[in-house]
């Protein structure tokens, strides 16, 4: 069951029951007021009568010493009937011995009553004649000698019907004032489950993959509260899921490139391969064969291994030691140091830097090793390291072809190349400046191109200073 | 002499091709980058162009268009698999469409599939002493004609389309009988054997260990 409707339901019980109990008690406080009312006028009646018979017995010219029973008929029938026709009073009065000497029309004898009157005071009962209601009381009299009982009955049933008229009218008034609260109830249920209903549908859009969908806040209470923790987890879940989704493009994209960039050397080695196993060769062709194999092979080799790379340093923790920026640019000198397609020249000033000396050697040699294809030959590469206020900066700079502007972003991607065949000539797989970034990920660094198509491009990165004491340097 | 461009940016994939097709009788020129390749189309005469897509300098894409009014067949080669790759060369106007990594066989035969379709193609074949007219499915040797069943037939135009090359028996099986080979069945033997009995080349038509056939003219 809905919540709304289970509040509501529960609503309406208890209004039910508090209308009913309070109602019921109502009529009843007024119907045993006037109950009490009735009695008190009764008994008052009752003394009146039992005065006014005394009176009247004392008034008669006694021709007997001895009140006789026939004038006690008739007094009592005046007084029955005193002054109004229509009074509804009745009487009995009976003698000593409890024999009848008045009995007024209507009037039912209670024997275990009459037997009950006490000799001074008066009691009193409530009787139900024939459905009628009346208030029964009883009393002693004396006048002259005889002691006589007198006994009056009133007729009370308006107040009996009074009190069923009021239940009535009560059971309408809750009947319609339930209809109202319950329709007021309704209106107001629906407004403090609106963040609720807003909240499900919000878990709904997103259960259907709409993570952008936010829930609307409309109060400032617990629900709004939640509405906004919802919406909060919501965008964190969002934000997840996007990071995820581009990580896996960007994996895919890297498998379609890896695939793609397998095919061509595999289309060689198993091309050459076939020729060689189903052919009649001469010496020179064999060879060529033999060889584009062995190094489409290596080319497949040095691939795999710069993949390698790339995983294991995505992985990595390194672990930074101390060096003189000296020993590093000693090493470039020494592995290029023959090298005489182009001209290498070195500036630096010395400094300590705290790096994983063996990934960054080969970051510059990589560096190093694409200025040199992008150079003519007699071209001119330089290695520049320079302190900075931040930190060192490494640049590596050639005066070759140059890269164009909108390929600069793409240069880093895994793969990626600017001049295909000429790189691939030179035995490059495209992996090596996406090995370089990840190696500077590492360092907290970044690498920066500018590259001008004609005039030559410049990479650098600066690798902040860290605290280095100097009795820490690596020798 | 049939004259074919191969356009690629790798040396190893132009060779192979340039090896393979003259083998079998085409001359051949190779170009690594697109703007070599439309200045040789200017100059020279071809009849059929071998092209990447992915070119250093113009890419196989505007070659095509640039192609496209000397009606010259072209046939893309290019390692860019997916279905809209093939669906966007063909559109282009490329008659076929050869994946990388490919099968040599399979890449002469669609050269010359491209070529009988712009009647490029020499109809009489040769191979020593016998000559196969083709158009006319006729086999002379020595102007004696001889009869060939349906399936010897096939197996003498691989042959003689691959003098010198040991084909091997699942090749020769699924070019000629349309079906998957069977290692243990001898149908093909019996054929070759037939074929052999028939053209007179118990010495041109050698059995290669363990590979298949060679026709050595």
């Amino acid at each position: 069951m809905k919540l709304l409707y289970k509040i509501l339901l529960w609503n309406i019980v208890i209004v039910a029951v508090c209308l009913g109990v309070g109602g019921y008690s109502f009529v009843n406080f007024v119907f045993e007021t006037s109950l009490e009312r009735e009695t008190k006028q009764a008994l008052d009646e009752s003394s009146i009568l039992q005065f006014a018979f005394e009176t009247a017995a004392l008034n008669i010219p006694s021709r007997y010493d001895m009140l006789q029973d026939t004038t006690i008929e008739e007094i009592g029938y005046s007084l029955e009937h005193g002054g109004q026709n229509n009074s509804t009073r009745m009487l009995h009065i009976s003698d000593e011995e409890r024999n009848t000497l008045y009995l007024g029309q209507g009037f039912g004898v209670d024997e275990g009553f009459l037997q009950q009157i006490p000799k001074d005071g008066k009691i009193y009962q409530l009787r139900e004649v024939n459905g009628r209601y009346y208030i029964h009381t009883g009393c002693k009299m004396e006048a002259l000698d005889r002691v006589l009982h007198l006994e009056t009955m009133k007729d009370i049933t308006q107040i009996y019907e009074e009190r069923k008229e009021g239940f009535e009218v009560y059971r309408k008034v809750i009947l319609f004032v339930l209809v109202i609260a319950s329709v007021i109830m309704y209106l107001i249920c629906r407004w403090l489950t609106k963040p609720i209903r807003l909240l499900t549908k919000a878990t709904h859009k997103m259960t259907e993959g709409d993570y952008s969908y936010r829930a609307k806040v409309i109060s400032n209470d617990e629900m709004g509260q939640l509405t906004d923790d919802f919406n909060m987890m919501a965008a964190n879940l969002e934000q997840n899921i996007n990071m995820l989704e581009n990580e896996i493009q960007a994996r895919e994209e890297f498998i379609a490139a890896f695939a793609h960039e397998l095919k061509t050397p595999l289309t060689a080695i198993i091309g050459y391969a076939d020729m060689l196993r189903s052919r009649k060769m001469d010496e020179e062709k064999a060879f060529v064969s033999a060889n584009y194999i062995f190094t489409e092979g290596k080319r497949l080799e040095a691939m795999a291994f710069r993949l390698l790379d790339i995983i294991v340093t995505k992985r990595l923790d390194i672990e930074k030691q101390k060096i003189d920026t000296e020993k590093i640019f000693d090493y470039l000198k020494e592995i290029y140091g023959e090298y005489d397609r182009v001209k290498i020249r070195c500036h630096y000033e010395k400094a300590t830097i705290k790096v994983e000396s063996d990934l960054l050697k080969s970051v510059m040699i990589n560096l190093v090793d694409n200025a040199c294809k992008a150079s003519d030959e007699g071209g001119k590469v330089e290695i520049i390291g320079k302190r900075l206020e931040q930190g060192y900066l490494f640049s590596v700079k050639d005066y070759g072809m140059g890269i164009p502007e909108e390929e600069c972003d793409k240069i880093t991607n895994a793969f990626y190349m600017v001049d295909k065949s000429r790189s691939r000539s030179r035995n490059g797989a495209g992996l090596g400046l996406a090995l370089c970034v990840e190696i500077l990920r590492l360092h907290n660094s970044e690498l920066h191109i500018e590259s001008k198509v004609g005039e030559g491009s410049r990479f650098s990165f600066l690798i902040p200073w860290e605290e280095v004491s100097e009795h820490e340097v690596l020798d | 002499m049939i004259r074919i461009l191969i356009v690629d940016d790798e040396k190893a994939i132009c060779d192979l091709i340039d090896m393979n097709l003259s083998a079998a009788g085409y001359s051949c020129k190779t170009v690594q980058n697109g703007f070599d390749a439309l200045d040789l189309i200017e100059k020279e005469q071809f009849d059929l162009i071998l092209l990447d897509i992915m070119l250093p300098g113009a890419d196989g894409y505007d070659i095509i268009e640039y192609i496209r009014p000397l009606k010259i067949p072209v046939i893309f080669i290019t390692a860019k698999h997916e279905v809209k790759d093939r669906v966007k060369g063909l559109k282009l106007g490329a008659e076929d469409y050869l994946v990388k990594p490919f099968d040599v066989v399979e890449l002469i035969a669609r050269v010359e599939v491209v070529l009988r379709r712009f009647h490029k193609t020499q109809s009489v074949l040769q191979a020593g002493d016998v000559l196969v007219d083709t158009e006319a499915r006729k086999v002379m040797k020595n102007g004696k004609t001889i009869v060939l069943t349906n399936k010897e037939y096939g197996l003498l135009l691989l042959f003689i389309r691959n003098k010198n090359v040991a084909l091997f028996k699942e090749t020769l099986y699924e070019k000629v009988w349309g079906d998957e080979y069977i290692a243990d069945s001898r149908t093909l033997e019996l054929h070759v054997q037939r074929l052999r009995k028939k053209m007179g080349w118990e010495q041109h038509l050698v059995a290669v260990y363990k590979v298949g056939y060679r026709l050595e003219i």
